[in-house]
């Protein structure tokens, strides 16, 4: 379903941020992407929601070149896609119900589609008290559910997050994993995550994507269930020591591809 | 349809009270380039009524050969002058009443005068008036030219002078109503700027969940043209209401030459313009700003 091809991303600025990647995520999938800052992790998801257009190579989703459609076509194709990010984007003056709620006004839902979907969400977040409260009354943790319910209150197909749980401490980052699962489980959005957080990945193993200076150099169907992780191993050392032993590997596969 | 479009309204009466400060010191500055532009579209459309008055008034004199004396000779002069381009209007005075018209002017020589009516020094004359001022030169040359005519007359270099003076401060006051104009347009588009700054989420959430550039643009397009049409009220009443004391004051007449332009329907038609004006100035302000925003950031 998503499809990139020989992708590679280099900015205006002349910055390499993606070489040759290929890369295929089936429909329902739940797929971790890690690596440290700076190793292509966003432009990755940039170029999958048709903000960014690859330098060469296809991305494709649903069949769509995304890197060919044109400006007017991209609110159209987004609306296959939620997004999530770190900072959760609410907007201070509306309540947890009409934050939701706005999502689905701007693409022009009816009325009572969205009251009855607002109510949904926020049960599948658990959130169903919070309804009339504002951003600012509730815990990070809880405000990043309300960002989660957001991004999935027009049904897309896939739900994009990018360091969704890096202003959160690991409780309640364990916390949004599992609704990320539940969200996977009982709506069947395929689930993309990118974090530089060890601990989630290995609390719930998935298929694990490893990018290191914009190479993918593993890509992990079990995720780190089976690695043995030193315990007390900083993420980026990990990223850094991992990459260092597949990326020369990588790369010779790439020109072998090439 | 029509509960999107009375979003639209309301959200962009919302973003103009949401930042009010902002939008008041646009629409402040927006009334300040506006009056100017308001003023000087009074001035320049005076100016034009003025000056298409004087360019008309001003007339040649074409002085017809001494030995033409056929009646249909001289209608045919009168044919001729006529065609020339820029002609308006040929006016037939006989040497015996440009005599009598110069008898009549000194009646105390007036026996002495009388005596020379045989011995007429005067020519048979056309007057010559002109659609436009410019176009005297041209017309003087191209009567020169024609068999029958000794001479052309006119007012001498100070008309040339004038005409030229007139043009050049019409085409003036052209060039800053247009200039003033774009910068009130300028003026709202760094307003809009801003707000879109503010409204960085609203807009961050619009485009992630697919909402149509349109949609997008339509709140500040409307605030924009709040604050144009905020901008202008000022302008327009005060304008009418300082053009309508002048007006009185001056009977109508300024230097006791110039003739202004009467208010109705001249001001209803001014303050129509100013509106328009301002509308568009809005519109244009926000839409620049935000089609920046759409284009930079897909
Ligand atoms: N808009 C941009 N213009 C230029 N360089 C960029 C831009 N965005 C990211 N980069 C660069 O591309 C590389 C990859 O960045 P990014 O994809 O954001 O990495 P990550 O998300 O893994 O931290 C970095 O070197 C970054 O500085
Ligand atoms: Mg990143």
């Amino acid at each position: 379903m998503i499809k990139f091809k020989k992708v590679s991303k280099t900015y205006k600025n002349g910055t390499h941020a993606l070489y040759n990647i290929n890369l295929n995520i089936e429909q329902g999938e739940f797929v971790y992407i890690i690596g440290k800052t700076g190793s292509g992790k966003s432009t990755l998801i940039k170029l999958l929601d048709g903000e960014e257009i690859p330098s060469s190579g296809t991305v494709s989703v649903f069949g769509t070149n995304v890197g060919k459609l044109k400006n007017r076509q991209v609110p159209l194709y987004r609306r296959n896609i939620g997004v999530v990010f770190q900072d959760y984007r609410l907007l201070p003056k509306k309540t947890v119900f009409e934050n939701i709620a706005y999502a689905m006004e701007v693409v022009d839902k009816p009325k009572n589609e969205i009251r009855a979907r607002v109510k949904e969400v926020l049960k599948l977040v658990g959130l169903t008290d919070k309804a009339q409260t504002f951003p600012k009354q509730i815990s990070g943790g809880q405000q990043q559910r309300v960002a989660i319910a957001r991004a999935i209150a027009n049904k897309p197909k896939i739900l994009i997050a990018d360091e969704p749980t890096g202003n959160l401490d690991p409780e309640m980052s364990n916390e949004i994993i599992s609704l990320f699962e539940r969200i996977n489980k009982e709506e069947g959005t395929t689930v993309l995550i990118v974090t530089h957080d060890l601990q989630t990945v290995k609390n719930f193993p998935k298929r694990t994507i490893q990018i290191d200076s914009g190479h993918i150099v593993r890509d992990l169907p079990n995720g780190l269930k089976d690695e043995i992780i030193p315990s007390n191993i900083e993420a980026d050392d990990y990223f850094d020591t991992t990459a260092k032993l597949y990326l020369a590997n990588a790369i010779k596969e790439d020109n072998k591809n090439v | 349809m029509f509960r999107r479009f009375f979003r639209h309204i309301k959200e962009g009466f919302i973003g103009v009270g949401r930042h009010f400060g902002m939008a008041f010191s646009s629409s402040a500055s927006v009334t300040i380039a506006l009056f100017l532009v308001g003023l000087f579209l009074v001035l320049t459309y005076n100016l034009n009524v003025i000056a298409k008055d004087i360019e008309q008034s001003i007339s040649l004199s074409a002085l017809v050969d001494y030995d033409i004396t056929s009646q249909t000779t001289i209608d045919n002069l009168k044919k001729e002058i006529l065609n020339i381009e820029g002609v308006k209007e040929v006016d037939f005075r006989s040497k015996d009443d440009e005599f009598t018209f110069y008898v009549e002017l000194y009646p105390d020589v007036k026996e002495f005068n009388e005596y020379y009516r045989d011995r007429n020094p005067f020519h048979d004359a056309f007057l010559v008036s002109v659609d436009d001022g410019t176009l005297l030169q041209d017309v003087k040359l191209k009567i020169e030219k024609i068999n029958g005519i000794d001479s052309v007359h006119d007012g001498g270099s100070n008309t040339y002078l004038l005409i030229n003076v007139l043009q050049k401060v019409r085409i003036f006051g052209g060039i800053l109503v247009l200039a003033l104009t774009v910068l009130a347009i300028y003026l709202i588009y760094n307003t809009i700027s801003i707000t879109i700054v503010a409204r960085d989420t609203e807009i961050w959430i619009m485009k992630n969940v697919g909402a149509k550039n349109g949609y997008i643009r339509a709140p500040f397009l409307v605030e924009g043209i709040i604050i144009g049409i905020l901008g202008s009220i000022i302008p327009i009443a005060a304008i009418i209401a300082i053009y309508l004391y002048t007006y009185k004051i001056s009977s109508g007449t300024l230097l006791g030459v110039f003739t202004l332009v009467e208010p109705t329907p001249f001001l209803v038609y001014l303050g129509l313009a100013l509106l328009g004006i301002s509308i568009v100035v809005g519109f244009l302000g926000s839409y620049l700003s935000v089609s920046k925003l759409l284009r930079n950031k897909r």
